[in-house]
């Protein structure tokens, strides 16, 4: 982590450290990985601005069905392109340390394509879509059945969409939200 | 199924305008009483998301006045919503190192960039030190503040150094990325055990081993020097009278001179910190494992699709194959469940289930027949007097030999069983337990009864080769059978490809625990045994996984299991303090280090308590361990448990109760904040019925607000009527099915007396709005 420590100086790394779940170490270590998606241009500016299509080379986001929504939610600039702030707190949020309650709140917007800061029956076919992969599909009447099933559940105001609050009962209810949303630095 | 989805038809203009009623809306539950709760972190966040609604809205204006939205100022705004939000609570707000930590907090649970909280942050501490009145501080203050700091200090740098010698970081990391989480899970525990047993045989070599090894050196005793193979293996012969076994400690002071080292004490109570510290770690971890896997997440509703379809990814994979598997594993578990949901419409016959039950009921008693036959016929293994060279050897094979395969026979008896995947998994699981625990128990108890001048080195021995197999087994057999099945699939890809099996690997792994916790106190060298064993574990397990298996068809789920796993082990160490207290430690040992004491807990009482010379302190002693005291402790803490057990019922309906109540709440709210934002804006009078019926993004509303423009004011007049007309006048399943799961009843709608036409919330919305 030599060279990692040269682009940092202490008083940044305390900063990051109040502001993520992350300690110094764990701050720079990032910024390796961070580093290891495009050298030269972090190299130059250690907060340089990667565009979408490199972020998505990050070995974990290459292969999840939500990866364009990750960035859409942690871009800084809503694009999908992604400082090295906007990775840290990506990370962040994905690591062991971050509570329930932010996880939540960040699957919450991921999940929420259209934005309408709902979950709504689009959004709820679009994860399960995504969630089969690009080789199986679903039909439409079994899909049509499963958004119902989920609205059934947790659906308490009966709105057609799942509120905040509502998504937030649900996770709290799963002993394994926490164990499948995490991706480790 | 005929009702088609809405996908949002709505042209943007639309959305825009409904958005600002959003806004309308949402400014009225911010003015809830609800909503203005101290110090509750996330409301804060959420009403903060909701102000970016808001601030969406007025930014959206103000680049439609001025061309160019100034970037820098909206964020500057946005900060300043932000910063007036939190400073309504007043514990965050305050001067102290508590609502500092409390602020940090609260800016990590920001829902926004870095940059934007560094804002937050700035605005924050100018806010806060505005506000403080700066007052001296006392003495005790200042030394609490000061010594608050240095703790979360060194937290922070022991988090730090912790995670720059986490073991194992990225070989684990990488096997998640291929395997999933869940057999990430199983090498966690390895790692979790691993530093368990070496802080177990630290503590062990550092006060009881070296101690005896260094009077060893002192009296010049020596090992013979015909060392055979077999004498290693079993643990006999030149190999009995050392370090490895009981029977060897000295059982007075070691050194002779100045120093004194009481070896008697030195055992006893090193064994009795290990075995309680140990007991304290475990328990604490099932019941920290329990709590949040079983209790916070049970009660009321169980979310099956919900959680499916929000938590199903397992945001760790790394490689494409696993993500493909992982996509198609999920696939199948949605056809599943919804094949499920159809089934139990059918309803089963009583004939049906009474044959299941009897099937089940047949199964267990075999396998307990079966239990039963093992631990008999090992028994009588154990007793036959033979002159085989080695017969112990033989013994302890037939023991490993049936320890392994008996967990497949039940992995099969429980397939002919009729429960769902998951009690399989438990009930296979609790059955294998039953006979590890079982089978040294009876060892145990076969070689306490047993006429030896040192039973206690026998059972050392017992357990010495147990160890020794099961490594054998687990670092040389199973790989090789992986292995081999591997290289099987390789050349004709019809078989099934062997896939990493958690269940029978982590129960391996509470074997040989369970071994330790009986075996330690006769041998403490076989700590250290394990402590190596693990340690080649890991990487052999490792190799196993990547080259030889693969990933698993079917979703695992890992956090319950894991509970489940910390249980057992917990479990036999409780077996394990049990059987070695009633066997054990009132027993008269006739060699080791016990054996200067009339009975083994004679170190205690006699020993380091001298009872016999303090007449009080035996009486107050022998009061307490008499039955009546006992059974008096045992009669109190059932109560209390019956209580607690009570309470938790109550509570349970409680929230069942409340739970009912947020519903129709939500309901209601939802109804009000409709009409208000109907009202306030002026568009329409207020009618009841269709805002009881419709949500606001329904095609009847739309409709409703298409038809009612100003310039049709005509239909003002008469809305309910003409809005009930436009309801009967189009095709029932449009009007009705824009929901779903609409369990709304007809006929329900409230008279119109419940609310009034001068009913106004106009001046605060539009106070907003603009």
């Amino acid at each position: 982590m030599g060279q990692g420590k040269s682009q940092f100086s202490e008083d940044e790394l305390q900063d990051y450290e109040d502001l993520t779940y992350f300690t110094k170490k764990e701050v720079l270590y990032a910024h390796q990985k961070f580093k290891a998606l495009a050298p030269e241009k972090v190299g130059h500016n250690k907060n340089a601005k990667l565009p979408m299509a490199k972020i998505l080379q990050y070995p974990e986001l290459r292969v999840n069905p939500f990866r364009d929504r990750i960035c859409k939610v942690f871009s800084s600039s809503n694009d999908g392109d992604c400082t090295f702030e906007d990775f840290l707190d990506m990370m962040s949020v994905f690591s062991e340390m971050a509570p329930k309650a932010v996880k939540a709140e960040h699957a919450f917007r991921i999940f929420d394509f259209d934005g309408d800061d709902m979950i709504g029956v689009s959004d709820l076919r679009e994860v399960i879509e995504r969630l089969c992969g690009p080789d199986h599909k679903l039909t439409d009447s079994e899909i049509q059945q499963l958004v119902q099933n989920v609205l059934e559940e947790a659906d308490l105001d009966d709105d057609g969409a799942l509120s905040f609050a509502e998504f937030e009962h649900i996770i709290d209810k799963s002993s394994d939200f926490c164990h499948s949303f995490r991706i480790r630095l | 199924m005929e009702d088609d989805i809405e996908v949002d038809p709505r042209p943007a203009s639309a959305r825009r305008t409904l958005m600002r009623n959003g806004a309308a809306r949402q400014v009225a539950v911010n003015f809830m009483p609800s909503r203005q709760l101290t110090c509750n972190t996330l409301r804060i966040r959420r009403n903060n998301s909701e102000h970016n609604a808001l601030l969406d809205d007025v930014m959206d204006a103000a680049a439609a006045g001025s061309g160019a939205g100034d970037k820098v100022d909206a964020a500057d705004r946005q900060a300043d919503i932000i910063v007036r939000e939190m400073e309504q609570h007043q514990r965050l707000m305050e001067d102290s190192p508590d609502a500092e930590e409390l602020r940090r907090e609260a800016l990590r649970e920001l829902p926004e960039g870095l940059t934007m909280k560094r804002h937050v942050r700035a605005k924050l501490s100018a806010s806060v030190s505005l506000r403080s009145k700066r007052r001296p501080l006392s003495c005790t203050k200042r030394l609490k503040y000061r010594l608050s700091f240095a703790w979360k200090r060194t937290k922070d740098r022991l988090r730090d150094m912790i995670f720059s010698i986490e073991l194992w970081y990225e070989a684990i990391r990488n096997i998640e990325g291929h395997f999933g989480s869940a057999v990430g899970s199983y090498f966690y525990l390895v790692r979790w055990m691993f530093a368990l047993n070496v802080a177990l045989a630290t503590m062990l070599v550092a006060f009881v081993v070296v101690p005896q090894a260094l009077h060893d050196r002192h009296m010049n005793t020596t090992l013979s020097d015909h060392r055979g193979f077999l004498d290693f293996i079993g643990g006999t012969g030149w190999l009995e009278d050392s370090l490895l076994f009981y029977g060897h400690y000295h059982h007075d002071d070691t050194s002779p001179g100045r120093l004194r080292y009481h070896m008697p004490f030195a055992y006893f109570f090193t064994l009795l910190c290990v075995y309680l510290v140990m007991f304290a770690v475990l328990c604490y971890r099932t019941a920290y494992s329990y709590r949040r896997n079983f209790i916070e997440t049970a009660g009321g509703l169980s979310h099956v699709f919900a959680s499916k379809v929000f938590c199903g990814w397992d945001f760790g994979i790394v490689s494409h194959h696993a993500a493909a598997l992982t996509a198609n594993s999920i696939y199948n578990e949605f056809k599943e469940l919804l094949s499920e949901q159809y089934k139990k419409k059918s309803s089963r016959g009583w004939c049906a289930r009474a044959g299941r039950l009897a099937r089940d009921a047949l199964v267990w008693a075999a396998l307990l027949a079966l239990l039963g036959a093992v631990l008999y016929g090992l028994w009588l293994l154990l007793g036959l007097t033979t002159t085989i060279h080695h017969y112990h050897l033989l013994v302890s094979a037939a023991i490993t030999a049936v320890l392994t395969v008996c967990p497949l026979v039940f992995h099969l008896a429980a397939k002919l069983e009729s429960y769902s995947s998951r009690t399989v998994l438990y009930v296979t699981l609790g059955r294998t337990w039953l006979l590890d625990a079982a089978t040294l128990v009876l060892l145990l108890v076969y070689w306490a009864r047993s006429n030896e001048q040192c039973w206690e080195t026998r059972f050392g021995q017992e357990a010495y080769r147990l160890v020794l197999m099961d490594a054998v087994i687990s670092l040389v057999v199973l790989p090789i059978v992986e292995f081999v099945r591997a290289l099987v699939y390789k050349l004709n890809p019809n078989t099934s490809p062997p896939e990493f099996n958690i269940a029978y690997n982590s129960l391996t792994l509470i074997y040989n625990q369970t071994v330790v916790w009986f075996g330690m106190v006769f041998a403490p060298l076989v700590v250290v045994a394990v402590v190596v064993k693990l340690l080649v574990l890991f990487y052999v397990k490792r190799e196993c996984a990547m080259r030889a298996c693969q990933p698993a068809r079917k979703v695992w789920r890992a956090a319950q299991t894991q509970t489940v796993l910390y249980m057992l082990i917990t479990l036999s160490l409780f077996v394990a303090l049990f059987s070695l207290g009633t066997t054990f430690l009132g027993s008269e040992s006739r060699c080791g280090a016990f054996s200067s004491y009339s009975s083994v807990v004679g170190v205690l009482t006699v020993g380091a308590l001298r009872l016999h010379e303090r007449e009080a302190a035996r009486r107050v002693l022998a009061f307490l361990l008499r039955p009546g005291f006992i059974a008096f402790l045992l009669l109190f803490l059932s109560v209390s448990v019956y209580y607690v057990r009570a309470r938790a019922r109550a509570q349970a309906s409680v929230v069942r109760i409340l739970r009912r109540m947020l519903l129709l709440q939500a309901k209601d709210k939802d109804f009000l904040l409709d009409a208000i934002a109907k009202v306030s804006n002026g568009e329409w009078l207020y009618s009841p019925k269709a805002a009881h019926e419709e949500g606001p993004d329904s095609h009847t509303w739309k409709y409703l607000r298409e038809v009612r423009k100003p310039s049709n004011s005509g239909f003002h007049l008469e809305g309910p009527r003409a809005n009930h007309s436009l309801l009967e006048g189009r095709p029932r399943s449009y009007a009705k099915d824009s929901r779903p799961t609409s369990r709304y009843k007809e006929g329900t709608a409230r008279d119109d007396g419940d609310t009034d036409s001068s009913f106004s919330w106009q001046g605060s919305a539009h106070g907003v709005n603009q």
